[in-house]
C-alpha cells in the first residue's frame, strides 16, 4: 500500500437554517433514491426516510408469457443482480414443473452462483465501502470514489481488484452462457454442459480468487478493525445498532447456503423462530405499505407491524450479510469458517451476547461471505463430475412453485403459477432489498437522529448518515443505469413545516 | 454525426447499453440488434444490459468504442440526440453506482490500472429518453423515430470506405 495521510472520518458542521434535509439520488445506490430527513423546532431530527422510485407494469408483463421465459425476464429487472434472478427463477420454474434438477445441473448453478457473489462482493467492498473506509466518510466529495481509493492503495491492488472481479464474470459466462444476463438456467437442469478445459481454466482462477478474498480480509482488518476511530464508529449504538429479527438461507447443519436450504429466522437473542421452505413463506411474511414510497415493506407475520421499530414485539427483520451471519453457524469451509471465528471472538470480547446488531458489521459480514463464496467456487470447479453430460432432471406438468435463493443483498423469493400450457398466470417477487426496506428506514432514522443535531450539517455527517444504508448494499433499481451516471442521491433537509432548507446532492 | 476518428483498419466496438423491456431505456440495445442485423465488416457490437465495470471489461483490446445509450437531461426533447466525448463525463465521474461505478468511473479506472489495454477513442451517442419507468419491449415514438436515424448514419459511417 502506497503511503497515504489516513483517513477523514470528521468534519466541521456549520448551522443549517433549514428544516428538512433532502439526500438524492443517493451516492453509489443503484436506482434513484432519496433521503428527506426532517427537523423540529430545534433543529434536531424529527423523522427521516429512504424514498424509492417505481418501475410500473413488470407484473402485467410477464403474465400470459410462457413461465420458461421467466429466468431471461426477471434477470432484465436488475443490471446488478440478474444473477441471483435467474437462479431464483429457475428455482421457481423446477418447483412449477416438479422437477428435480441433477447433481450435475445443481453443481454448476452453485458454480455460477459463486461467481456472481465473488464479483458482487468484490465491487461493493472495494468501490462502495471503500471509499468510506479508506478515504473517511468526511473526505472530499470529489476523492470519495473508487478512484480516492486507487490513489490510496496503490494501482498494483487496484489492478487485482479489477481481474478477480472479472474472474468471477468470466465463472459466470463460462456456466451460464453470458456474464451479465445469464439464460442457462431449465426447469431440472441447465442447458449447456462444460467441458474438462472449461473446468480447468474456472479451477485456477478460483484458487486466484481464494488468495485475494484473504488478502481483502487482512485488509480489512488493518484498514478498518485496527483504527480506533472506526470501531468507535461501528460501535456507536447511538447511530448504527438495531435489535431485529434476521432471516437467512442454511443448510441441514445450519452453515450458510446462498443456493439452496431452509430458511432460517432468528430473533434478537439468537433463538430460532422460524425455519421454512420456500413454499411456505406466505405463512411467515405479509408486506406493509405506506402512502409515501413504492416499496413494500415486509414482515414477519406471527410478530406483527408496528411501524419503524425494533425488539421482539416488531416484525422489522434484516437480511443480507449480517442477517446470514446471525441467522448461521457457522460455514463450510475452513478459512471462512476461521474468519467468522475471528468476528465472533472479537464481538463476544466486546461482552456481545447473540446476534451482531451493529449494523456497520454487514460490511465484515461481507467481507467473510467473499472468503466463503471463494473457496466453495474452488471446491466446485475442482469437482470433476461437474463435466457430465446428465445436466436436465425430468419435468412433470406446470402447475404452481416457488424459488427461493440468497441474492448478495439478501433472501430473494420468485413465486410463479402456471396453466397447463405453461403460461404464467401469476407472479410474486419479494426481493432482497425489499425485505431490509423497513430495516432500511429505521437504521436511517436512527442514524440521522443520532448525528444531526441543533441545525448542525454538514457534508461529512450527511454522508454518515448514508452509511447506515449504504451498508446493506440497496438496490432499489432493476433496470436503472444511465450514461450520465444517475445513480445518485439528494438530501433534502426539511422544516417541520415540509420547506426546504438544504439540499446536497452529487449530480 | 461527425466522423470522429473512428478509423479504418483498427479494431473497432459499438456497445448498446440499456434495458431492453423498459421502454426507451433500451434504446441503445435496439440501435445495436439492428446494427448486428445489417452486419458491418470490422465492427463487432455488443450488448450491455449493465453499466461500469462490465462495460471496462468489454471495451478493453479494441482501438475504438461507440456506445449507445438512453440519457434523460433537464428539459432535453425526447428523442434529440447527442454526441459526447469521454472528457463530456468528467462532471459525474464521481457519481457510481453499486457496482460499483459508473461509464465514466470505470473508463477513468480502465485509464488508470490498465491503459495500455484500452481504446484509444471513446465516443457516445445519446438518445433523450421519454419513457424509463414503464416495462415494455417498445420504444415511445419519438425515441423510436431517432434510433432509426442513428442506425442508418452509424452504419453509413461505419461502412464508409
Amino acid at each position: 500500500m502506497t503511503h497515504m495521510s489516513g483517513p477523514i472520518i470528521n468534519d466541521t458542521p456549520t448551522k443549517t437554517t433549514e428544516k428538512k434535509i433532502t439526500i438524492d439520488p443517493i451516492t453509489r445506490l443503484e436506482g434513484h433514491g432519496k433521503i428527506e430527513i426532517f427537523l423540529n423546532d430545534q433543529g434536531n431530527v424529527a423523522n427521516a426516510y429512504l424514498q424509492v422510485p417505481e418501475l410500473r407494469g413488470f407484473e402485467r408483463f410477464c403474465i400470459g408469457r410462457h413461465v420458461q421465459e421467466l429466468p431471461v425476464l426477471t434477470n432484465r429487472l436488475c443490471g446488478v443482480c440478474p444473477a441471483a434472478h435467474h437462479i431464483a427463477s429457475t428455482k421457481a420454474l423446477d418447483a412449477v414443473f416438479n422437477a428435480e434438477p441433477t447433481e450435475t445441473a445443481k453443481k454448476l448453478r452453485e458454480l455460477f452462483y459463486m461467481g456472481q457473489y465473488t464479483h458482487s462482493h468484490i465491487a461493493h467492498f472495494y468501490a462502495l465501502a471503500a471509499p468510506d473506509f479508506v478515504l473517511g466518510p468526511s473526505a472530499p466529495a470529489n476523492k470519495k470514489n473508487v478512484l480516492g481509493v486507487v490513489d490510496a492503495v496503490g494501482v498494483e491492488i487496484g489492478a487485482e481488484v479489477i481481474k478477480h472481479r472479472s474472474y468471477g464474470q468470466k465463472v459466470q459466462e463460462i456456466v451460464g452462457g453470458r456474464a451479465t444476463h445469464p439464460c442457462f438456467g431449465l426447469p431440472g437442469g441447465v442447458s449447456k454442459q462444460i467441458s474438462e478445459e472449461e473446468r480447468a481454466q474456472m479451477e485456477e482462477m478460483a484458487k486466484s480468487c481464494v488468495e485475494f478474498a484473504k488478502f481483502t480480509v487482512k485488509l480489512l482488518h488493518d484498514v478498518v478493525l485496527a483504527n480506533q476511530d472506526y470501531m468507535d464508529l461501528i460501535l456507536n449504538q447511538d447511530a448504527y445498532y438495531l435489535e431485529t429479527y434476521y432471516m437467512g438461507m442454511v443448510d441441514k447443519n445450519n452453515k450458510t447456503n446462498f443456493y439452496d436450504g431452509d430458511i432460517r429466522v432468528v430473533d434478537q437473542t439468537g433463538k430460532e423462530v422460524e425455519k421454512f421452505k420456500p413454499s411456505e413463506y406466505l405463512d411467515v411474511i405479509s408486506e406493509h405499505v405506506e402512502p409515501w414510497t413504492y416499496m413494500k415493506m415486509p414482515f414477519l407475520k406471527k410478530v406483527g407491524w408496528k411501524g419503524f421499530t425494533t425488539g421482539p414485539s416488531s416484525g422489522i427483520y434484516r437480511v443480507g450479510p449480517l442477517g446470514r451471519i446471525n441467522v448461521c453457524e457457522g460455514y463450510t469451509t475452513p478459512l471462512a469458517q476461521a474468519e467468522y471465528a475471528a468476528l465472533a471472538k472479537t464481538v463476544k470480547d466486546l461482552g456481545v451476547t447473540g446476534p451482531v446488531h451493529h449494523t456497520l458489521a454487514f460490511h465484515w459480514a461481507r467481507v467473510i461471505e467473499l472468503q466463503y463464496a471463494t473457496e466453495r467456487m474452488l471446491e466446485l470447479a475442482s469437482d470433476k463430475s461437474i463435466t457430465s453430460d446428465d445436466i436436465r432432471g425430468v419435468v412433470n406438468e406446470p402447475t404452481e412453485g416457488v424459488g427461493i435463493c440468497e441474492a448478495p443483498r439478501g433472501t430473494l423469493i420468485h413465486h410463479y403459477a402456471s396453466d397447463k400450457d405453461g403460461l404464467c398466470t401469476k407472479i410474486n417477487m419479494i426481493v432482497a432489498t425489499t425485505n431490509n426496506y423497513a430495516a432500511i428506514n429505521t437504521s436511517v432514522n436512527q442514524a440521522a437522529k443520532a448525528l444531526i443535531k441543533n441545525w448542525e450539517v454538514s457534508p461529512g455527517l450527511l454522508n454518515k448518515v448514508e452509511m447506515a444504508f449504504r451498508c446493506y448494499d440497496p438496490c432499489n433499481s432493476c433496470g436503472t443505469h444511465a450514461l450520465n451516471g444517475s445513480p445518485a442521491l439528494e438530501v433534502n433537509v426539511r422544516r417541520a413545516d415540509g420547506s426546504k432548507l438544504e439540499t446536497l446532492k452529487n449530480f | 454525426m461527425t466522423d470522429n476518428d473512428v478509423t479504418r483498419g483498427k479494431k473497432i466496438l459499438v456497445v448498446g447499453v440499456g434495458n431492453p423491456i423498459l421502454s426507451d431505456d433500451g434504446v441503445g440495445i435496439h440501435i445495436a440488434r439492428r446494427l448486428k442485423e445489417i452486419g458491418i465488416p470490422g465492427v463487432d457490437i455488443e450488448e450491455l444490459p449493465a453499466s461500469g465495470l462490465e462495460l471496462l471489461d468489454m471495451v478493453l483490446g479494441y482501438d475504438h468504442v461507440v456506445i449507445i445509450d438512453a440519457i434523460v437531461t433537464n428539459g432535453g426533447t425526447p428523442g434529440d440526440v447527442y454526441n459526447l466525448e469521454e472528457g463530456d463525463f468528467e462532471r459525474t465521474v464521481h457519481g457510481a453506482s453499486p457496482h460499483g461505478v459508473n461509464i465514466a468511473t470505470a473508463l477513468a479506472l480502465g485509464r488508470r490500472l490498465v491503459g495500455d489495454r484500452m481504446p484509444s477513442s471513446t465516443r457516445f451517442i445519446a438518445v433523450e429518453a421519454a419513457d424509463i419507468v414503464n416495462v415494455s419491449e417498445n420504444m415511445t415514438p419519438a425515441v423510436a423515430a431517432s434510433a432509426q436515424s442513428v442506425v442508418d448514419e452509424l452504419a453509413a459511417e461505419l461502412t464508409r470506405d
